[in-house]
């Protein structure tokens, strides 16, 4: 039994292999509206195109940063209907019908978001990179209410990697807005 | 008392960075993120074997992806003329040769790269690109090849360490560290363009423009002029951005080849292989001391790993003749070759890795003397000249980062012995540990361009990965001219700007605050000498007599005799002022000795049923001279401890020796610090100016944030648990066997 189940994948990966010598597939095309900071766009993706390769390489919205493609660091957090969302890990053909928010559509305007504030007064970064993740989690943080105290919020920032270290800063700028 | 004698709170900060905005708002352009007319994606495929000669590479079925334009492998290639023979290749120094060889030194060595119309096209058709190879036997196993290698002096002994014979206590144990990635979060990236046959335009991802320049004039047999490079947001470094790497040669090779520009970002597993990294290494300490504290010597040996292609050695032990005098001192080192691509400096090079075995050995040695661990170190500390070259320091106060540290965390609340911190499943901990570098500073120039209304756009060709290279620079020129800072604009990170050396080494500030103040003196007489034109008083005015406003200006005495900016302007017809002046060191580097110093302590919790290390407070106290930019510079120390927290505990490259491979190459597997690993980290600076070092008192801070931190962590578990632990990262298993 153990035997069989060790023998599938490895099965299954050898006729992969095998099938893709001579067989390579061509590349799907899909018609999509989108909906990106309240503005509708009428594009034509690859079937295999992110959200996150969307706004960047598609669309110049490269407020959303690829830190890691994996799902695994935050850098590339936006809000889909309010919540927050890695944009590497969701397929754009996922999102028609659906409002996303990125860090350019955070601002009101000219006129920051106070999390936008904050962060540049509390100095909350470094080299700016997983900066636009750590706002559109961090504005998702204070919805949610984890921000009760020092901890909850590092709890509850952890998902938004920052190997400059700029935490203190970060946890600062939370707590400053859920003040307010 | 000032605001940087308490722990840091953010709270009463006021304003932010120059380049705040942008980065809040997603508006800042990093490398890959530059919109260019007829991009196209390039994606590296890497080799499958850790060692061996490439047979064939099979690119029939890439070929067949829709969408592709080119490949290249080193069987295909454009021409590189610095590569253009083995002679050539040995010549460029290049590190590894990119298509330039047959031969495969690590696993994921690059050995073609796909070019496609979208990054899917590539990645997809990256995918379908197979070789064969003839394998040869590999080694990545840093430990088990450590004893193939013997040590050789480095440097000159001091004294002869057989005296540590008749010390009255002596420590002798080994320290192995795992290899640390700098993984910054913006992975590395290149945009190439060919402007023309001869001309090449970079975005590029890097710490030094002008190295990334003269790397690829050099290469192609151009003149350094024909290319730009553009820098102007970096997302973090840690060091990985100080040499040219291959994939940014790869990039532009492929720019040729398709004749088109091309976008090159490389996947986060590549970044494990591509950028370098702090290598894995061993070391052995032999210290010794008198029964009053006093050291009698020390006997430091090193290893660290480095690639078969060329040799990297981190300079371990160059710490070791730094911050205590030793009478008697011998250090050796060896590099250990290995089937992995080449490491490179990473933050805090060489000096953290020494630092933590020299200061675990000292924190040890306390014990067995029965002295506190900051008494032992204040009996010890170098403090009136640098002990090798005997150069009297012209500034150190390391002495006080202790004292003021030991404050902030009531060192006095330390119990001696671990049996005494019990608190439940938790044992609680102090321990500390200081750190030094030597503080550089490099040539730079700074240009300034002055409108009408007083509007200042200073620039500088130096990269700002982070570090507050911007808003420091904005700083020192609203202190030598008196403008005000929202009048001062900032531009930098392209090499048509002034030239500048790269970030890195805590050097960036250094050199290029003096830049700065020369600009402004060349900026002061420019106006005087305008100003002669209107008022004979000016003729002979040098830059410290003249005082200048948002408005004008004027002599500093009580006859200021003012003259106004829109009268300069409209007398003398001028449209935009422009100065440019460098300014490096000079004959004080062969009077003084320079550094810049922390001392660091930390409280742990230590679970004796989990072996969890929970850090509860983390404390860096820093000598960098005089502050420039004191939110800046609280961040750099905080994030430094971030660092250190990650290499004391977690940061591990770990490889398996079957398959010659990395294993965990990706955020999942390779753990630095999240948010909720550090505790706020509270950060203090003696904030003394160096008056020797350059013209604004500041020296460097970005390395001695992270020299120390992983001793005082393992030495505050010590403490907790009475477990003396000197390998890294001490995870939860080496906890509870130790």
């Amino acid at each position: 039994m153990l035997g069989a189940l060790a023998f599938i994948p490895r099965g299954v990966k050898a006729f992969y292999e095998e099938v893709k010598n001579f067989i390579v597939p061509q590349k799907e095309q899909l018609p999509l509206t989108v909906s990106i900071n309240k503005k509708s766009y009428a594009i034509k993706a690859d079937t295999r195109t992110t959200l996150l390769d969307l706004l960047r390489e598609d669309l110049n919205l490269t407020g959303a940063k690829k830190g890691c493609d994996h799902g695994q660091c935050g850098a590339c957090t936006v809000h889909i209907d309010g919540e927050r969302v890695l944009s590497c890990l969701t397929l754009a053909a996922m999102v028609p019908g659906k409002e996303v928010t990125t860090i350019e559509g955070l601002a009101n305007g000219d006129k920051l978001h106070p999390m936008q504030e904050a962060f540049i007064e509390c100095d909350g970064f470094q080299c700016g990179y997983c900066t636009p993740g750590q706002i559109m989690s961090a504005v998702a943080c204070v919805k949610e209410g984890h921000t009760k105290s020092v901890a909850e919020i590092k709890e509850f920032m952890s998902g938004n990697l920052c190997r400059c270290g700029a935490y203190n800063g970060i946890v600062e700028s939370i707590q400053k807005v859920a003040a307010k | 008392m000032g605001f940087f004698d308490e722990p840091f709170d953010l709270t009463t900060a006021a304003e932010g960075r120059v380049e705040g905005i942008a980065k809040v708002t997603g508006g800042g352009k990093y490398a890959a993120e530059y919109k260019v007319n007829g991009l196209c994606h390039a994606v590296l495929v890497g080799s499958t074997v850790a060692a061996g000669t490439i047979l064939n590479i099979n690119t029939n079925n890439a070929k067949q992806v829709a969408g592709v334009l080119g490949i290249i492998t080193h069987l295909q290639k454009p021409l590189v003329p610095g590569m253009a023979n083995e002679e050539k290749i040995k010549e460029a120094r290049f590190g590894l040769p990119i298509f330039h060889t047959d031969k495969i030194y690590f696993k994921g060595q690059p050995i073609a790269l796909v070019i496609a119309e979208t990054l899917e096209d590539a990645t997809y058709a990256a995918s379908l690109v197979t070789a064969e190879y003839k394998e040869d036997t590999k080694i990545v196993d840093f430990n088990g090849a450590l004893a193939s290698v013997s040590l050789t002096p480095a440097g000159k002994d001091r004294g002869d360490i057989a005296a540590l014979n008749n010390a009255a206590q002596t420590i002798e144990a080994e320290y192995n560290i795992k290899a640390e990635v700098h993984n910054p979060m913006e992975m590395h990236a290149t945009i190439a363009e060919w402007i023309a046959d001869d001309k090449l335009k970079l975005f590029d991802k890097n710490q030094g423009v002008n190295n990334v320049q003269r790397t690829f004039a050099k290469l192609f047999n151009i003149p350094v002029d024909n290319i730009e490079v553009i820098s102007e947001f970096v997302g973090g470094g840690f060091g990985s951005g100080l040499r040219v790497w291959p994939h940014a040669l790869a990039c532009i090779m492929a720019a040729k080849l398709v004749k088109r520009p091309v976008k090159l970002m490389l996947t986060r597993p590549q970044m494990f292989h591509s950028v370098g990294y702090r290598p894995a290494s061993w070391q052995k300490i032999k210290l010794g001391a008198n029964a009053d504290g006093k050291f009698v010597g020390i006997h430091h040996q090193a290893k660290n790993g480095t690639s078969f292609y060329e040799n990297f050695n981190e300079g371990i032990t160059r710490v070791t003749r730094l911050i205590y005098h030793f009478d008697n001192l011998k250090a050796e080192a060896a590099t250990v070759p290995l089937n992995l691509s080449t490491p490179t400096w990473m933050r805090g090079p060489g000096d953290c890795t020494g630092d933590f075995a020299i200061e675990s050995a000292i924190d040890e040695l306390s014990y067995k003397l029965n002295i506190d661990p900051i008494d032992l170190r204040m009996k010890n500390l170098a403090l009136a000249k640098h002990p090798d070259s005997g150069l009297p320091w012209s500034t150190n106060y390391i002495n006080e980062c202790i004292e003021k540290g030991a404050q902030m965390i009531n060192w006095k609340d330390r119990k001696a012995t671990h049996s005494q911190n019990v608190n439940g499943d938790w044992s609680i901990g102090y321990g500390m540990a200081v750190g030094a570098w030597n503080a550089g500073r490099g040539t730079a120039s700074a240009g300034i361009q002055m409108q009408k209304d007083g509007t200042l756009t200073v620039q500088t060709a130096m990269t700002d990965i982070g570090t507050g290279t911007g808003i420091s620079m904005q700083n020192i020129a609203h202190e030598s001219t008196g403008i005000s800072k929202s009048k001062i604009k900032i531009e930098l990170g392209n090499s048509n700007l002034p030239p500048a050396p790269s970030q890195g080494g805590s050097n960036g500030l250094s050199s290029i605050g003096g830049a700065v103040v020369a600009a402004v003196a060349a900026l002061k007489l420019k106006l005087a000498a305008y100003a002669a034109s209107q008022n004979e008083a000016y003729k002979n005015a040098t830059a410290a007599d003249i005082l200048m406003s948002d408005n004008g200006i004027s002599f500093k005495t009580a006859n200021n005799q003012f003259i106004s900016f829109t009268s300069l302007w409209e007398k003398n017809k001028l449209a935009i002022l422009e100065v440019e002046a460098s300014s490096g060191p000079g004959t004080e580097r062969q009077k003084y000795a320079f550094c810049s110093s922390a001392a660091h302590f930390c409280k742990v919790r230590v679970n004796r049923k989990t072996g969890k290390v929970k850090i509860e407070r983390l404390v860096t106290v820093s000598d960098g001279g005089k502050i420039i930019s004191e939110k800046a510079a609280a961040n750099q120390m905080s994030g430094a401890a971030v660092g250190g927290i990650g290499m004391a505990l977690m940061e591990e490259q770990a490889t398996d020796e079957r398959l010659g491979t990395l294993v965990g190459n990706d955020f999942a597997g390779y753990h630095f610090p999240v948010n909720a690993d550090a505790p706020i980290i509270e950060v203090a600076f003696i904030n003394k100016p160096d008056p020797n070092i350059n013209p604004q008192g500041s020296k460097g801070l970005g390395e001695v944030g992270i020299i120390g931190t992983a001793a005082a962590i393992a030495n505050a578990i010590y403490n907790a648990t009475g477990k003396r632990l000197r390998d890294l990262p001490i995870t939860p298993d080496k906890v509870l066997l130790g």
